[in-house]
């Protein structure tokens, strides 16, 4: 049917399909800032302006559109300098969201500046709660709203006249970036019940937007420099606030198929007969492939360097399925519409097959090893028991015990569900798929057991985190076709572009040389893309039919059948002195890999590698069981096992501090790796490969923990339940909570200490290549992944300090096979140091061959000058003398005029260090004591991550982590039905935070001069993901007296746990 | 992801809209803002053979005085009941509770009329509108009928509608005078359906006895719960705390009946239906003795 409408002000006639919706009509006709993110309205990513309101385009029909004026963010304004043609320029909503910081990866923004140009076209003076609840449609996953909310209340500011954004950087170094911080108002006063307007639970107080953003020195050592330190604007945020299609759907091709993959809808089955002739016989269908139709080889999904550390156990198509959600078959058609009758075509006969869908009943009962016996379901004995028995009798072997007998008898097994019995599988490490054991780490440091019967107090606690889903707004996507020269070209949102192409030329037949991997920009990723979990099938797809095939996961897709965070179990034991000195440190891990043991090994092993380090223990232990159950693969997701290891650590800490009467912070900083210290993991362990002790350079920890203690005013005192600095260990625990008022209310405050890594060493390696133009601009080309974190801006920061020019004299490209160089992709928080360092190297030969060319112009006009002698600043080589040339008659002269040559240079990093970035993590929380509610007011997270390069993109990092681990410690769940299948399979039932339920956050950069980075920087992008869970689940025990050993802290569980205390 | 194909017809009348359901029965869906609907369809969890758009029909989108209450066309979008000034003076419950509907996208194009008729046990609006005695109007072709919201949801998803019919109208009365009202509910993250709800209207005789309470719970059941032994404990007596404690047990013990899903258990959904209970009914009678004392300007 045709529809009549007003589309970004011309009245235009679209064709559509009736049943199809605004947002699919939209995308089809090339209005691509419309974007894809759930099919449900709840994401707001599709949000178009509808006669000026705003409306999710997903679950509008296009057919309503007729006759009304619809908008989208391409109405909004232009790029500014277009050439000859003057140009309307950006919309002030869009400078804004660009010039402070709130673009990262750019996906919502579009949704995000429609909402709130509707909320100003009618209120030109918004209160920040207004522009919350305006923001409050449109979710995102990665800013946690700060600057976003920030842009919104400045962008009204212009919009009346009071003051004028200017699309450059703000020039203010740190400290004091955006505003100064503003002095503590004293304990806030407990309230007598949550806000009634939004029931007991909400709506949150809001709070003042500050964008506080403090950066402090720990060490004076660090070089003055021009770019580096500044708030740069993201060299992508135009094209972005624009909403160009800069994404990897954002493209119309001829020909082009929908590709559409049948998944399955048991858990655990074999295919016994699969016939797809009745979808191959229908018209428009171009292909259906099954198991039977596509080479069997045996690969990994992760993302990782050669040789993969992990079993190679899944195949592109397989004849047994083993989690609800797993591939059967794929089709290529001309439409959605025909690929999905398709599907509903292909006959299928199962041998349904029993299901694993406990981790703790993932090895059979008489061969389960130590490490999974500790958590078997009928192991019910109570901590303090076993306390005393471990303490006592120091049963757990050491390392040489290996893992137990091999194999039993094979009858003993019939019967028992074997996730990977197939005989291609490719093992690796100490596997063992005939118990369903994907990975097993078994990693002892001194004597445990000896120092556990020598210790005063031994503690023993269990806790559990749950499988939760990175959920980029994008969801997983990928384009492949046949280019002119009939190579195979892959344009996906991905993270590893460059693993995507070396890992899938086996898999698809396929000479590396014949593949080449785009990676455009990307709509979050989180370790969710550190997978090649999609580019396989679509690529098969693009082989069979000679066509291009787009394929796009639905966010029910997304949900089921894409990786997650692996859920844990732990069990820990400490030994600790009357002193408070910690002897002896155990973690017992049973973790969950799900159907496949992509990051198996990796992800479980970086748990206890950070986890196990922050305290320097002389006697650690770390075992851990990785096993197969029949759920969705788990896989990477920042943070990359850490956050669950620390949550046991952290809240474990708390129980020991509290019980022994000390102060939980100064407990943890008399335990706590100090600077010059040796790592105490590194020498045992390096991702399964050959491990070097590493020693811990700069560690600001202490001086973090002060920092975020004033911040949160730990000098406040306890909480409600008064248990923090009670030395009486009989009255710490059990008294009753004595209420301070009738209210149901109680406060507390809690705490964790945290540490990350900045990259893998001696494996991880980025490279990057520089070029001069003729104008004396430059080409950056950088294999490194920007998934929207900001490290195209980073990069190019680096680049400008060395070559001696602001960053906008870079035309920075990430990432593309073709075209730059080699990067293992964007993972392990490793691009500023590993990546950065390689942009470094590039940039100083390229400094070296400007400053030849510079000194023989130079010398040619006057006295002689030495290359040596030559400094480079402000686009211009200057000699001693003050003489100079600018980068531009450099370029001219090198490229034209004589001797000529193309100045350029490339560099390579990889790292023998991986410098641990450390912070300290506080929260501040209510808790109803009637409902179980927990809302936490207030976190503060002050870090020690080296020098920061852009304080605005690395606070972005801190406030978009925090606010995802928000949801990891209270209401991210990915729960399963018997039937093992999934039961969250969109944002109503699974939660994330939105604009108007955060709490406030603030965010303090203690630096630190790390030496083994030439600007000395240290990872950001994960470590805020480790320590919120933990510090609320502290300030929850603050608040009740009572801790609660799992997440999330889920109202029915606090209550529960508050009724039994 | 998209729905299924279907025939579309968008007219500009009730009667066109009525002739419509009429021809098709049962094959046929209305469809309001589409919030709920649209979503069904693109799981193809619904999958009507034909859809009547109901966007177009002018005479449906209003927001009338009447006798002291309200009249408001099934159409009226979710956000214009939450702006005007009209309903904030007349049925300030509903103005309270609109806020907390999802989220701004969804209200610019949800309705009132269409989260009635979709009848989620969990909806605000549904318990609000019996809270308040609600009427709606039914049409057909062949005829019209009133029915008081109590009687409307009949179950799960379910209404008192027949295929052919369209909810044309809402009707609010006056809240008598010494009236008091509250509404709360626990959600897992603000916008949420919720785990458990309570919507209440108070009204106190001249002496300050409780004269009728109306209290209605969200999430308790296959469809809104009244308590009526509450009510009817509650009724002749000044609303003490003990009172109302025990009125709320009494609701949340003997009168509901919840479920269990990923959520919240039944158990726990009954534990807070009696905090809810309590903490509505005072606030409820808290504003009910303070617009007697006119205490409250803006009631």
């Amino acid at each position: 049917m045709k529809v009549h409408l007003t589309l970004n002000g011309q009245a235009t006639t679209l064709e559509v399909a009736v049943n199809e919706t605004l947002l699919a009509a939209l995308r089809r006709h090339g209005i691509f800032g419309v974007k894809h993110g759930c099919e449900t309205g709840e994401c707001g990513a599709c949000t178009v302006l509808l006669d000026g309101r705003p409306v999710a385009s997903c679950v509008t029909l296009a057919a309503q559109a007729a006759g009304h004026a619809v908008t989208t963010i391409e109405a909004l304004g232009e790029y500014p300098e277009k050439g000859w043609k003057p140009t309307s320029e950006l919309h002030p909503l869009q400078k804004a969201f660009a010039v402070s910081g709130a673009i990262q990866c750019g996906y919502c923004t579009p949704a995000m500046i429609l909402a709130a140009k509707a909320l100003l076209d009618e209120n030109p003076h918004p209160t920040e709660a207004e522009v919350r609840d305006a923001l409050s449609g449109t979710l995102c996953r990665c800013t946690g709203y700060v600057k976003p909310v920030q842009a919104v209340l400045d962008a009204a500011a212009e919009l009346r006249g009071e003051k004028v954004i200017e699309l450059k950087s703000p020039l203010a170094a740190p400290p004091g970036l955006f505003r100064p911080p503003q002095e503590e108002a004293g304990p806030p006063p407990v309230p007598s019940s949550f806000p009634p307007a939004g029931g007991a639970a909400g709506p949150y107080p809001l709070t003042a937007t500050e964008a506080r953003l403090e950066v402090r020195v720990a060490q004076e050592t660090r070089p003055k420099t021009t770019y580096v330190g500044r708030p740069e604007v993201k060299v992508d945020a135009v094209k972005l606030a624009l909403g160009r299609p800069a994404f990897a759907a954002d493209v119309e091709m001829r020909g082009l198929l929908v590709g559409k993959i049948l998944h399955s809808p048991h858990a655990h089955a074999r295919i016994k007969r699969i016939d797809a002739s009745k979808a191959r016989a229908l018209p428009g269908v171009h292909a259906v492939l099954t198991w039977e139709d596509v080479p069997r080889v045996a690969h990994s999904t992760a993302g990782q360097s050669d040789p993969i550390p992990g079993p190679l156990d899944f195949f592109s198509l397989d004849n047994k399925v083993r989690f609800v959600g797993d591939r059967v078959a794929a089709v290529a058609a001309e439409t959605e519409e025909i690929a999905r009758r398709a599907l509903e075509l292909i006959e299928v006969d199962y041998e349904i097959l029993p299901a694993i869908l406990d981790p703790r009943e993932a090895q059979p009962p008489d061969r389960r090893t130590e490490v999974a016996a500790v958590f078997a379901p009928e192991d019910a004995n109570s901590p303090a028991d076993e306390s005393q028995r471990l303490a006592a009798d120091g049963h757990v072997r050491r390392r040489s015990a290996g893992l137990g007998s091999p194999a039993g008898a094979n009858h003993e097994l019939q019967g028992f569900p074997i996730i990977h019995d197939e005989p291609d599988y490719v093992p690796f490490g100490d596997c063992d798929p005939q118990r369903n054991l994907a990975a097993a780490i078994r990693i002892d440091l001194g004597d445990v057991d000896a120092a556990m019967l020598q210790a005063d107090h031994v503690f023993v606690g269990e806790y559990s985190v749950p499988r939760v889903q990175q959920a980029p707004i994008e969801p997983y996507v990928c384009l492949t076709y046949w280019d002119e020269d009939d190579r195979l070209v892959i344009r996906t949102s991905t993270q590893v572009p460059f693993h995507v192409r070396r890992m899938l030329a086996p898999v698809l037949g396929l000479p590396v040389k014949r593949i080449r991997v785009i990676k455009p920009r990307i709509g979050g990723g989180f370790g969710n893309k550190q997978e090649v979990m999609l580019e396989d099938i679509c690529a098969h797809l693009t082989i069979a039919t000679g066509r291009p095939v787009l394929m796009e996961y639905s966010r029910q897709e997304q949900f089921m059948a894409s990786t997650s965070r692996h859920s844990m179990h732990f069990r820990m034991r400490t030994g600790v002195m009357a002193d408070g000195t910690i002897v002896a440190n155990e973690m017992l891990v049973l973790s969950d890999t799900g159907a496949y043991g992509n990051h198996a090994l990796t992800v479980t092993g970086n748990t206890g590698h950070k986890a196990m380090s922050l305290y320097d223990v002389p006697n650690i232990r770390f075992h851990a069981d990785i096993v197969y159950t029949n759920r969705p693969p788990s896989g990477a997701f920042r943070g990359y096992g850490v956050p669950q290891g620390f949550f046991a650590l952290e809240t474990h800490m708390e129980r020991i501090a509290r019980e022994l009467g000390f102060d939980p912070l100064e407990f943890r900083l008399k335990n706590a790796v100090k600077p010059g210290a040796e790592h105490p993991m590194s020498k045992v362990w390096s991702e399964g490969r050959e491990a070097h002790g590493e020693i811990i350079h700069t560690c600001a920890l202490e001086e973090c923990a002060r920092a975020g203690a004033e911040a949160i005013g730990w000098q406040r005192g306890q909480g409600d339940k008064g248990t923090r600095r009670q030395g009486d260990k009989e009255k710490a625990f059990p008294s009753p909570p004595l209420p301070l008022s009738p209210s149901p209310l109680r406060k507390g405050l809690g705490v964790a200490l945290v540490m990350q890594g900045t990259a893998i060493p001696n494996l991880d390696m980025g490279a990057a290549s520089i070029k001069l133009n003729d104008d004396g601009s430059f080409n950056l080309l950088v294999g490194a992944t920007d998934l929207g974190t900001g490290s195209d801006t980073v990069l190019t920061q680096m680049a400008a300090e060395v070559l001696g020019c602001p960053p906008e004299d870079f035309i920075t490209y990430s990432s593309d096979t073709d075209f730059t160089p080699f990067d293992k992709g964007a993972y392990a928080s490793s691009t500023t140091y590993i990546s950065g360092a390689a942009v470094v190297r590039a940039a100083q030969q390229v400094a070296e061959q400007m400053r030849e060319v510079a000194a023989r112009m130079l010398s040619a006009q006057g006295p002689a000058v030495e290359p040596y002698e030559i400094t480079l600043e402000e686009r211009r080589a200057w000699a001693p003398d003050g003489r100079s040339v600018t980068f531009a008659e450099i370029a001219l002269h090198s490229l034209h005029h004589a001797q000529q040559h193309q100045i350029m240079g490339s560099g390579s990093w990889v790292s023998p260090d991986s410098p641990p970035p450390f912070a300290a993590q506080f929260a501040e929380v209510t808790v109803d004591t009637e409902t179980g509610q927990v809302r936490v007011d207030k976190l503060v997270m002050a870090l020690d991550c080296g020098v920061i390069i852009n304080p605005a993109t690395a606070s972005g990092q801190v406030e978009g982590g925090m606010t995802q681990a928000l949801g990891y410690a209270l209401c991210e769940e990915m729960v399963f039905d018997q039937a093992g299948r999934l039961i969250p399979t969109d944002f109503q039932k699974y939660h994330i935070f939105r604009a108007d339920e955060m709490p406030e956050m603030r965010v303090i950069f203690v630096e630190t001069f790390e030496p083994t980075h030439p600007f000395g920087v240290k990872a950001v992008a994960e470590i805020p993901l480790d320590g919120v869970a933990p510090a609320v689940a502290n300030a929850v025990y603050d608040a009740t007296g009572v801790l609660i050993p799992s997440i999330p802290l889920l109202p029915e569980k606090v209550w529960r746990a508050l009724r039994e205390a | 992801m998209k729905p299924a194909p279907f025939k579309y017809y968008a007219p500009v009348t009730v009667d066109e809209a009525l002739a419509h359901l009429a021809e098709h029965g049962y094959e046929a869906k209305p469809l309001a803002g589409g919030q709920s609907l649209i979503p069904l369809l693109n799981f193809r969890l619904a999958r009507p053979s034909v859809i009547v758009d109901l966007n177009n029909i002018s005479e449906l989108f209003y927001i009338r005085p009447d006798d002291g209450g309200l009249l408001i066309g099934a159409m009226t979008r979710q956000r214009q009941v939450e702006h005007d000034p009209l309903v904030a003076e007349r049925a300030p419950l509903v103005h309270e509770v609109m806020p907390q509907i999802a989220y701004p996208q969804i209200r610019t194009r949800g309705t009132f009329g269409g989260s009635l008729a979709h009848a989620d046990p969990s909806a605000e609006l549904v318990a609000v509108n019996i809270a308040l005695n609600g009427r709606f109007r039914l049409r057909s072709q062949a005829a019209e009928r009133w029915v008081p919201a109590d009687e409307f949801f009949v179950g799960l998803f379910t209404t008192a509608l027949e295929p052919e019919e369209l909810l044309v109208e809402v009707a609010l009365p006056p809240m008598p005078p010494r009236s008091g009202w509250a509404f709360q509910q626990i959600t897992r993250r603000h916008h949420d359906f919720c785990i458990a709800g309570v919507a209440v209207v108070v009204t106190l005789n001249d002496r300050g006895q409780c004269e009728q309470a109306r209290m209605v719970f969200l999430s308790a059941g296959d469809r809104p719960v009244i308590a009526h032994q509450a009510a009817e404990m509650l009724k002749g007596h000044a609303p003490s705390p003990e009172l109302i404690q025990a009125a709320a047990e009494k609701a949340a013990r003997d009168e509901i009946d919840p479920g269990s899903d990923i959520h919240a258990s039944a158990e726990y959904r009954r534990h807070l239906a009696g905090v809810l209970a309590r903490r509505v009914l005072t606030q409820a009678f808290e504003r009910a003795k303070a617009r007697e004392t006119g205490k409250s300007g803006n009631w």
